[in-house]
Formats: C-alpha cells, structure tokens, sequence
C-alpha cells in the first residue's frame, strides 16, 4: 500500500467515524442520552445496505437509504425504554441491546452469513473509475457526507428543537413543568442519531466491501465514546476532531509495531490501555474536551436602542 | 378554574397529604400556607403530576387532570414553579426564556430542517418578550449569563420570568420570593398582581411571610400534617385560633 493510498484510507476512516462521533455526540452532548450502544447504528446500517445490495441487486442509493431509515427506526425502538429507565439505567439497556444485534448477525446465518459475514459487497459508481481513482472518489463520497451531515445537524441544534434538546440534558423536571413532550423529543432525537449512524455503517460497508459480525464489537462504542471525551461535546466540530484524533492514533501506534518488539495482540491492547489513558486524563483535566460547547448568544437586531 | 376534591397521597405510612380539598376560582389570588412538612409542596407536585396521587380527584378548567403526565398538564394551562429554584447550568438565561415560550416553530428535527423561514419571526418575537420581561425582573444585564452562575434569589426571578413568557392560565408558584431582597419582593408582588388583574390569570402561592400573602391573596389556605385546617380572608386567618397553634404550638 503506498503512502498516499493509505492517507486516503486513512481519512475515509476519520470521515466515518466522524459520522459515528457526531452522531454520538447528538445524543449525549445534546440530548443527555448516555447510549453505551451506539455501535448498533453503524452495525444495522452496514448490514441493511450490503444485504440489500447483495441479495436484491437493488440501486445502491436506494441501499444507503434504506439503511438510514432501518437504523433510524432502531434509534426509535431504543428510545422507548427511556420512558421508564433513568439514564444510567437506560445506558446499560442500550449497551445490552447492541449485543443483541450482534449476536443475532453472527447467529441468523441464513440472512446475515453468520460468522461468515456479507462479501463482495458492491460499491457505487464504480464502473466510472479506475482501481487506482475509486479511493479518491469514495473519499470525496465520504466528506460529502460528513459536510452534509454536519449542516444539517447544526441546523438542527440551532434550532428550538435543539434548544429543546440541551433543556432535557440540562433538567428534564424543568421542561416537563414547562408543557415539553421529553419522550417525544427524546424519541425523535434517537430517529435523527440513528439515521446518522446508518448512513456511517452503510459508507463503512460499501468501503471494506466485507464485514462480519467481528467489526461490531461494543469496543467500537467505547472508541467512539473516547471520540467525544476527547474532542468535546456539545458542538459538532469536537466530535469531528475527537475523531480525527483517535484515528490518528489508532492509525500511528499500528506503525510503532513495526518497530517495537510486541505481537500484534499486545499491541491491540497496548493501543486500549492508552486510549483509556486518555480518557482518564481528559475526564479528569478536561472534562469539557478539547472544543468546549460554544455559549448561545443570540442578536438582538430587533431593538434599536441597545 | 382548579379543584382539588378529597385528595389524599402517601409516601410509605406517612400521610403527606389528608383528604385535602380546595378550591381556586379563576381570576383569583390564592395563598397557600402551613408550617414546614405541612403537604404544600407536595400538594404542588400532585396538582402538577409530577407525583401520582393516591386517592382523589383535581379538576382543572372543568377538566380531570390527575392522572396526566406532567407536561400534559402545563400544556392545558397549569404551570409551576419549584421550590429549589431549576436552573440549567448551561443555559443562558435568555435561552431559559425562550424554552419557556409557548407554541414555537421548530420543535421537531423536520421543521428544524424545513421551516427555518417560519422559525426566524417567532424566534424574534420571542426575544422581544423575553428581552422586556426581563427588564421588568432586573435580569437584564444577565441575559447571556448562564443560568447556574446565578445567585439563589435570581434563579427565583428567572423561573418566575419563564412562567411569565409561558403565561400560562394559572400559575402554581412555590416559594417565589424567598431569597430575593424585599424591594425587589414587593416589586414582583406588583407584577404579579398587575399581570393576573390584566389578563385575569390565576394563581395559587406558596408563601411564608405573612407579608406578601396579605398584600397578594385574596384567599388563603392554612395545611397542617396534611390537612386544611382553615380558609379565609388574609385577615380572618390570622385571627385563627387553630392557625396560631399550628404556627406556635401553643393551646
């Protein structure tokens, strides 16, 4: 793999997990949902798109569409029990139902390949490029996706809507006595990080062209988690540093490897324990991360006096 | 405008509130009194569904209310404030404002996304009235504070001012002045006097200084272990023999 090659898939990889991040931070740093499960959105949408591809030869836009709404749909399923669970109680169930979902890719192998997972999943546009200029192009497909969610999810939190959200976090009790629907919010909220998370699951999957119940483990929640810790929350750009960030490093201690004499298995876990390091420095000397959530000030252009 | 029949709630073989009935006709200013753990707060939080009764029925507008979810409830016009004062720490106090205001544009991701042109008018009367509505509350300068830097007395001011941009049809206010300085105090005795004979709202305080509850109400009520034990005038219950024993436990 030359170095440019491998640049490209480099930041592929920050694109997505950019998508995941966001995503993440949406419903913790907005919502105050603490989802412990958010690798179920990347799981369901990769497996709805490349199934779809694969078993029904459908349009791949219409793929990468249908994973959104599944997984978007799955959000919503997840947000039900937040009517009856307190956060951190919640946070456990969504851990549990991430599983879930693993474990029935892995076992459901007449739809899913089981352990075997879903191959030569098609990729799009591809007959109009070359081997060597498709990676490029996937590149562009990805950051076209990340800007695109990015607008819209600061739409989104600039909104009343939004400012719903960060009342919810702030003091539920509060918004209830003020006549706010929270579970509704709660649920639409989910919708939209679910949607997010799909579509990242769905870029994932037509990028690798092969995945398997193996990419869904909920340490991939806890990388995305150390995304936002990192990164900060509350403002979309954290997110998109904090994973830029951890995939750097990801991506540099694999390097390292080759230099240093540990067996890839203890570099796997070497590379975690840092990556807990981390966390811990940041919880405990930057707990906002390293972008802090902006102040919302808003213009009074309407008075002339002041 | 609210009635409250037999209304009885337990937490565990404590009696908190005692066949209580009461009510509040509209375009009134109600007391509520008693002496600490008395059932006041309580009552609030039953009448407000944020706790389930255990026996009883409240009428609101005419309306069965117990039962409903707590936003439910504010929704159909009966809105509260809190004892201990909310105040979301990263929350400016305009911010709290405008989350308080009533049938927004944008409270969906959809509309969020589509209907950013409808949103931007009212966002802006919005403002406006939160802008006055906080002169008139002394808050003014503290408009892009945030709300958990405030001290005790103006969180107090800030809820009261969220209710006020809601304007609600009745407002249950719980403590409202306690911890703000007493010029301030008498002003906001003021204004909610002006607002509920201007635009004949309702409301239901609780209050400990005999003060306010005499130049506000025009009824009031005395709870003692759960129960009412007077109603009245301001002037006929503090001539109450059980009222003044409840207070000072004195025969």
């Amino acid at each position: 793999m030359t170095i440019v090659n491998f640049i490209i898939y480099f930041m592929i990889m920050v694109g997505i997990y950019a998508l995941l991040s966001m995503s993440l931070n949406f419903q913790v740093g907005y919502a105050g949902l603490i989802n412990f499960g958010q690798v179920v959105f990347f799981c369901i949408g990769a497996y709805t798109s490349s199934l779809l591809a694969t078993k029904t030869g459908l349009p791949l836009l219409f793929c990468f569409l249908s994973a959104m709404i599944v997984s978007g749909f799955f959000g919503y399923v997840m947000s039900i029990p937040t009517k009856s669970l307190k956060s951190d109680y919640w946070a456990i169930a969504t851990l549990a139902a991430a599983e879930v979902i693993r474990l029935v890719a892995l076992n459901e192998g007449w739809l899913t390949g089981g352990p075997f997972g879903v191959m030569s999943i098609p990729q799009p546009l591809q007959s109009l490029f070359s081997m060597e200029n498709y990676p490029l192009f996937y590149l562009l497909l990805v950051a076209m996706c990340v800007v695109g969610v990015y607008f819209c999810l600061t739409l989104i939190t600039d909104s009343p809507f939004g400012r719903d959200l960060k009342a919810i976090r702030e003091e539920e009790d509060l918004c209830l006595s003020l006549g706010k629907n929270t579970r509704a919010l709660k649920l639409q909220a989910m919708i939209v990080a679910g949607m997010v998370g799909g579509l990242a699951g769905a870029l994932f999957a037509h990028y690798i062209t092969y995945i398997s119940p193996e990419n869904f483990w909920p340490i991939e929640t806890f990388l995305m988690w150390a995304m936002i810790i990192v990164g900060g929350r509350g403002n979309h750009a954290g997110a998109i540093l904090g994973a830029a960030l951890i995939q750097l490093f990801n991506v540099s201690t694999r390097f390292i490897g080759a230099y240093v004499a540990l067996g890839s298995d203890s570099m796997a876990s070497l590379r975690m324990i840092i990556i807990g390091l981390l966390i811990i420095i940041f919880v405990s000397y930057r707990p906002e991360g390293l972008i802090k959530e902006k102040k919302k000030v808003y213009h009074l252009r309407t008075s002339q006096e002041e | 405008m609210l009635k409250v029949k037999n209304l009885q709630k337990n937490f565990g073989n404590l009696r908190a509130l005692d066949n209580v009935s009461l009510e509040v006709e509209g375009n009134s200013v109600v007391g509520l009194i008693g002496p600490n753990g008395s059932g006041k707060s309580t009552l609030f939080n039953v009448v407000s569904g944020f706790y389930e009764k255990d026996r009883g029925e409240i009428y609101f507008k005419g309306e069965r209310i117990d039962g409903l979810t707590p936003d439910a409830i504010a929704k159909k016009g009966l809105c509260r404030t809190f004892q201990i004062a909310k105040a979301p720490e990263k929350f400016t106090v305009l911010e709290n404002m405008l989350l308080a205001a009533e049938r927004q544009v944008g409270e969906n991701p959809f509309a969020a996304l589509f209907a950013r042109r409808r949103i931007n008018p009212v966002e802006k009367k919005n403002v406006e009235r939160a802008i006055e509505l906080l002169e008139i509350l002394q808050l003014i300068d503290l408009k892009n504070e945030y709300a958990g830097d405030l001290s005790g007395g103006q969180k107090k001011l800030l809820s009261l001012g969220r209710i006020f941009m809601r304007n609600p049809d009745m407002i249950l206010l719980d403590e409202p002045t306690a911890g703000v300085n007493p010029t301030l105090t008498m002003q906001l005795i003021k204004v909610i006097r002006e607002l509920q004979k201007k635009e004949h709202k309702s409301v239901l305080i609780i209050e400990h200084s005999m003060k306010v509850i005499s130049s506000i109400c025009d009824k009031v009520f005395v709870l003692n272990f759960g129960q009412v034990i007077a109603e009245g005038t301001p002037d006929e219950i503090q001539q109450n023999d059980k009222v003044l024993d409840a207070y000072l436990g004195c025969a």
